[in-house]
C-alpha cells in the first residue's frame, strides 16, 4: 500500500501515530520548509534595490536635463548592476517565480514611487540603503556580507555624488 | 569560541593594517606631486590613514597578536611624476584599502563586520573623490 499524502491521515488515524514517527525528513503534511534566513534577507535586499531603481527612473523620467546635470544615469546603472549581482545569489527553484524585475518606463507601474523624486529624496534613499545593508551584515554568510558591504559603500559614494 | 573568533579575525585585521601602511607611504609620494586643494585633501587623507593604522594596531594588540610592521618601502604600481599620476595613485591606494577592509567584513564577529563595512565606506568615498567617479562594487572584483 502506497503511503500517499491522501492516505496518510487515515493510516495515522487508525495507527494512532504521528507523521514524525514514520518519517525522518521534513513532515510532508506541514508543507514546504521555510526559506533559510539568508534567503529571506537577500529577498528583502533585492526588493529594496528594486525600489531604489524605480526612484532613479522616476527622477530621470521627470526631468532628463536635470538628471544629466546631476549625473543620475551612471548611478542608476550601478544600482542595476547591484540588482543583477544580488539576484545571481538567489537560486530560484524550477517553476517558482523570482521577484519581479522592473521594466524600463515603469514609472507608472504598481509599486512606482509616489510623489516627486527629488535629488534630496534620492540622497535619503541612498543613506537608508547603506545603513540597512550594514545592519544586515551580522547573521549572513561571509560572501553575502561582503556583497552587502560593497553595495553599501557604493551607495555612500552616491550620496556624495548627489551633493550630500 | 571567543578565542577561535579572535584568531580568525587577526589575519583580516593584519591585512587591513598592511593596506593602511601602504597608503601612508603612497600618499607621501602622491602629495609631493599635488598642489592647492588637492594637496590639502591628500594631507587630510594621509592623516586619516595614520589614525586608522593606530586603531588597527590597538585592535590587533587587544587580540593578543603582534601587529605587522610597516615596510620601509613599497613598490608603486606605476611611475608618479605629475598631478594626473599622483591622483591615480591616490585612487589606487584607496581601492587597496577598501579591498582590505572587505576582508574584515568576512570574519565571523558581527562587530568587526560592521567596523570593516564602515571603513570601506570611508575609503570608497575617498577613491571616488580621487577617481572622479563612483563604482558599483567597491572592493570587489568587477
Amino acid at each position: 500500500m502506497l503511503a500517499s499524502a491522501a492516505a496518510l491521515p487515515v493510516l495515522l488515524g487508525t495507527a494512532s501515530c504521528r507523521s514524525e514517527d514514520l518519517f525522518t525528513g521534513p513532515d510532508p503534511l506541514v508543507g514546504p520548509p521555510r526559506p533559510a534566513p539568508d534567503v529571506v534577507t537577500l529577498q528583502a535586499v533585492i526588493a529594496a534595490e528594486h525600489i531604489m531603481i524605480q526612484l532613479y527612473r522616476a527622477a530621470i523620467g521627470a526631468n532628463r536635463a536635470g538628471a544629466r546635470a546631476h549625473g543620475l544615469e551612471p548611478l542608476l546603472a550601478e544600482h542595476e548592476q547591484h540588482l543583477v549581482r544580488l539576484r545571481a545569489r538567489l537560486l530560484v527553484p524550477a517553476g517558482a517565480q523570482a521577484s519581479p524585475s522592473p521594466s524600463p518606463g515603469a514609472a507608472s507601474a504598481p509599486g512606482a514611487p509616489r510623489g516627486r523624486v527629488t535629488i534630496a529624496r534620492l540622497r535619503t534613499a541612498e543613506r537608508a540603503s547603506a545603513t540597512g545593508l550594514v545592519q544586515r551584515l551580522g547573521p549572513v554568510e561571509p560572501a553575502l556580507a561582503q556583497l552587502f558591504a560593497s553595495i553599501a559603500a557604493s551607495d555612500v559614494t552616491h550620496v556624495t555624488a548627489l551633493g550630500g | 569560541m571567543a578565542a577561535a573568533t579572535a584568531a580568525g579575525s587577526v589575519p583580516a585585521l593584519q591585512a587591513a593594517l598592511a593596506a593602511e601602511d601602504a597608503a601612508i607611504f603612497g600618499y607621501g609620494v602622491a602629495g609631493a606631486h599635488l598642489s592647492g586643494s588637492s594637496q590639502s585633501a591628500a594631507e587630510q587623507d594621509w592623516t586619516r590613514h595614520n589614525e586608522a593604522r593606530d586603531t588597527l594596531t590597538a585592535m590587533i594588540l587587544a587580540l593578543g597578536a603582534t601587529p605587522v610592521a610597516a615596510l620601509p618601502f613599497y613598490r608603486l604600481p606605476f611611475a608618479v611624476h605629475d598631478t594626473a599620476s599622483a591622483t591615480a595613485l591616490a585612487a589606487y591606494l584607496e581601492d587597496g584599502v577598501t579591498r582590505a577592509y572587505l576582508g574584515v567584513v568576512a570574519v565571523s564577529d558581527p562587530r568587526l563586520r560592521t567596523f570593516g563595512a564602515l571603513a570601506m565606506q570611508v575609503s570608497a568615498q575617498r577613491a571616488a573623490f580621487w577617481r572622479g567617479s563612483t563604482q558599483a562594487f567597491p572592493g570587489l572584483e568587477p
